[in-house]
Formats: structure tokens, sequence, C-alpha cells
């Protein structure tokens, strides 16, 4: 068995490894087949015969040599179907001039692959997680609730696609989209793992936890990055919540409700740091909005205290940058704590026309709630129903329907 | 002058070599070390002489690219070469009086330590690095 401290620097090491033998012989896909059995070796090894001096360059020879058996075999397997590979160098731009040491560069360059537009994004999350989070098909499977054939499905799909795309192991053109891809695959990561849309476990904090892990490595390579900035600071003030989400027996516990003595302070004051800092810098991005957000919630010593005059606020700008459903509804509660539950109906009045929110089981959810608060039962029981049909969550199913018989 | 002096190995030689049975007798852990040494005095001495420019061994040939131009535009084939086929696989770059004294130094790696059905087939070339530019004519 590894212990806690090899482990995490294994999982450090994937994407350097991979970055470092893809650069050197290309073939990214077989690389990343090469790595893993690299990794597996050294679980296997190290810990009967110590950690070498030079980990990384340990695991890169064997690396390397395991990609030539691999090389080997498919070219045999080629030759006897007498298929030949041959492709198009893509013209590679030269990397600007070497400000970064080259493990910073070879990390990004993996996590741009991985989340390459060619790609699903289910393959993408896939990917990123074998590939720069270095977990193993099981441990994917297990933690985005899915079947070891399926992880291993959409790896094997990503990596197809990234062969016959011929993309170049280099800085992508557009890299300032391209971020906001990799941002995206990161945010989705951290969803999945606070809260599954399926099963029984509400809560994968693990999932939730290598998110972090993950953005905190991008926000490191790019500290100028203002939105990544943002997305590790939503990450950290939301997670800080974790354990007062859900009480003894598992079920939902909403934020008024909460204790927030269970509250992780330290990750609540790394967050309003980062935040902070980079709100002031210029125009803002949505993750740093919410990240605001969430930094006023958090930092509210009682539910009663929260500055909701500021939410409205901030959620009046984050409304002009994404004018999704789960942000007007949003918008809409934070109306309601301000103005009363007759505001937050109106503009919940105003949704309804949006086709997205008939199916939405939050928009019914939230109504039903302002017209429990205004008293209106048979109303709210009534909306409150129509949510629990939506609700794919057992815990939020229970939740629901924990609403509906005190309506009763 | 400059003189370049060439080695040559199919895929299966490099993993014969690597200790991986293809065919042939696999090299063992006591030929790799006696090579390693051969190897390394070989070098110590053009050193030492002062006649050593350069040496490089290559990577095992199914790391290979080939490029060449396909209707106009540069394709390139991934492991081009067939596994028997022999390619380079490494060079000494000398610089030396003589064309003989090269040929002189590229016959000390016939005594290189081997397998011996690898050291009856093996050989080495000599070529002279042309360091001018030829004459054109015409």
């Amino acid at each position: 068995m590894l212990d806690a401290e090899t482990e995490d620097l294994l999982r450090r090491l994937t994407p350097q490894v991979l970055g470092a033998v893809t650069r050197g012989y290309g073939h990214f896909a077989l690389a990343e087949d090469a790595t893993q059995e690299a990794l597996l070796a050294a679980a296997r090894q190290w810990p009967r015969d110590g950690v070498p001096d030079d980990p990384k360059g340990w695991l890169i020879v064997v690396a390397a040599r395991r990609l030539t058996d691999l090389l080997r075999a498919e070219q045999a397997r080629r030759r006897r179907e007498e298929v030949v590979a041959r492709w198009t160098p893509a013209a590679i731009e030269p990397a600007p001039a070497g400000d970064r040491p080259a493990e910073v560069d070879d990390t990004l360059l993996v996590v741009f692959m991985c989340c390459h537009p060619s790609l699903s994004v289910t393959s993408q999350i896939a990917l990123t997680l074998r590939a720069v989070g270095g977990l193993t098909v099981a441990e994917i499977a297990r933690a985005l609730l899915t079947s070891e054939e399926t992880v291993t499905r959409r790896i094997t799909r990503a990596k197809r696609s990234i062969r016959d795309s011929g993309v170049p192991f280099a800085r992508p053109a557009g890299e300032a989209s391209r971020l906001d891809a990799v941002l995206r695959v990161l945010y989705l990561i951290f969803n999945e793992g606070y809260a599954g849309t399926s099963g029984t476990e509400l809560l994968r904090p693990a999932l939730a936890e290598e998110a972090i892990r993950l953005t905190r490595t991008l926000h490191s390579l790019l500290p100028d990055h203002r939105e990544a900035t943002g997305l590790l600071a939503l990450m950290l003030l939301v997670h800080a919540r974790h354990r007062a989400r859900s009480a003894a027996d598992g079920s939902l516990v909403p934020m008024a409700e909460q204790d927030r003595d269970l509250w992780d302070r330290t990750a609540i004051e790394e967050g309003v740091d980062l935040i902070t800092e980079a709100l002031p810098q210029g125009p803002t991005g949505p993750y740093q909005l919410q990240a605001a957000i969430a930094a006023v919630h958090d930092e509210a010593p009682t539910a009663e205290a929260t500055d909701w005059p500021q939410i409205v606020a901030l959620y009046g700008v984050l409304l002009g940058l994404d004018d999704g459903p789960v942000v007007a509804l949003n918008h809409a509660v934070a109306v309601s704590m301000v103005d009363g539950p007759d505001a937050g109906l109106t503009l919940l009045g105003e949704l309804e026309a949006d086709r997205r929110m008939a199916t939405n089981r939050r928009f019914h959810a939230v109504r039903a709630h302002l017209l429990e608060q205004r008293g209106d039962r048979v109303a709210a029981r009534r909306a409150y129903e129509t949510a629990a049909g939506l609700a794919t969550n057992t815990e939020q199913q229970r939740y629901l329907q924990e609403r509906i018989k005190r309506l009763k | 002058m400059k003189y370049m002096i060439l080695t040559y190995g199919s895929q299966q030689d490099y993993e014969a070599f690597t200790g991986r049975p293809s065919g042939e007798r696999a090299w063992t852990k006591e030929d790799w070390t006696a090579l390693a040494k051969f190897m390394k005095s070989f070098n110590q001495e053009l050193a030492d002489s002062g006649e050593l420019v350069e040496t490089r061994g290559l990577a095992t040939p199914v790391h290979s690219r080939r490029v060449r131009l396909q209707e106009g535009v540069p394709v390139v084939t991934d492991g081009p070469y067939a596994e028997s086929e022999e390619v380079l696989a490494g060079y000494w770059v000398v610089e030396c009086e003589s064309f003989d004294r090269a040929t002189e130094i590229a016959a000390r790696l016939t005594d290189c330590p081997g397998p011996e059905a690898e050291r009856a087939r093996a050989y080495v070339d000599v070529r002279p690095i042309d360091e001018h530019q030829p004459d054109f004519e015409g």
C-alpha cells in the first residue's frame, strides 16, 4: 500500500510525466497508457524499494520504455493489417520564451489536450480525471457513479478523437477560449462531486476535493487568470459548508438551517482572500461573481445577518453575463429575501415563459417555498408536488416530500 | 579530416539487445556489462587521443517518423521501418589524420563483445564528412 504522501506525489507527477513523454516521443494516446503503467509499477515497487531520488525521472524512463512496447505492438498489428499511420504535421507556434519551468507547461498542455473541443464533455471529464488527476478507471467510475466500462469507453473514445484530429502537443491557438473550456470541465467535476444528479449519496466530497486540487494546480500555473482564481475561490467557499450540508440521517440541510460552526473557516478565509484579490482588478467574470456571492453567505454569522441587498446586487451583475435559469432563480430568491415573497414571485412569473423553467425542479421548489411564505398553502403544495415529480436525487426527493406532508 | 563511423541495427536487434527474445538469443546481463565496459574504454581512448568529436546512440526504430512530400503537403509516416530492416543505430564523428586511421578506429569495434550470431552479422561503415562545398561543374 502506498502512504498518502507518495500517492500525492504520484498524482501530482502524473500530468508532468505524461507531458514529458508526449513531448519527447509523441503518441499522446499511447503515452497516456504508458504513464498509467509507470504509475502502477511505482505503486508496486516504491513501497518495497523506497522512493527513487528522482521520482519524476524514474517515471519518465519507465513510461518511455512502456511506450516503446506499446508502439511496437501497435506497429506490428498495423503491418499485419497493412495500414500505415500517416498524418500531416500542424504548424506549431514556437512556445513563448521560457519564462515558465518546463513541467509547468507540460501539465497545462495535458489539461488543454484533455479538454479539447473535439471531445464530448463526459469524455473531457473522464480523461481529465485520469490524465491530469491520476485517478484509476475504477476510482473515476466510483466518483462519477458509473461503471468502469463506461469510463473506459469515454476515455478510449476521447483518445481516439485526439489521435485522429492530429492535435499537436503545444499551446493551442485561441488559448483564452480553450481555457474557458478547461474551467468549465473543472466546474462540472466539482458540481458532480457536490451534488450528484442521481444515486443516494448526496455529497461526494472526494470528487469535489479532486476538483479543488486540479483547480489549485491551474491557478498556480496561471496566477493572473482571474476567472481561474474566481473558480478556485468559488469551490473553496462552497465546499467549506459541506459538513453542515447534510444531517446525520443523510438528508439535505438548507443553508438557512445549517450549523455554521461546522463551516470550514480556513477554506472560507482562503476563498475570501482569493476573491478579494481578484475582484478589483477590472471587468469581472461569472466565476468571480459567484465566488463573491458565496463569500457574502460564508461571512454572515447567522442566516438572518446575511447581507441580501449585496447578494441581489451581485446577482444583478451576474444576470448580465449569464441569463441561464440557475442565476435567474437565485436572483429571484435573493430579491424575495430583501423585498418579500411577492417580489420574488413576480420575478418567477416573468421567468415562467422561459421554456427551460417548465422542467426545472428548482424553479418549482423555489416557487413553492415563496407561496408557502405568503401563506398560500394549496398552491405551495401543488408546486412542491411538481418539483418532486422532477427530482432525480433521492435526498431532494425526500426533502420535497417532507414539505408536502407539512402542508397537508 | 572528419569521418563518420556508423553502426546499424533492426527493431529485432534492439529487442534482443534489451533482453527480449525475438528469434535470436537475447542479450544477457553479462553481455550488457561487457558491452558497456568495452564502449566506455573505447570512447575514453578516443577522447584521450583528441580524435573524438561526438558519439550518439539512437532510440529504438519504432520511435521514428518519416516525412515526405505527398501531393504538395508534407506527410509524416509513423514507424516507417519493417521489423528486420536495418537502420542507423548510432554513430561516432572522429577527427583524425587519414581515412586509414578512421578505418583502424572503426575496425576496433569488431572486438565489441556480444552474442556470436550478432557479432558475425554486424558491420560498421566509415564515411568521410564533406566539410567543403562540392565544386559545381558545368
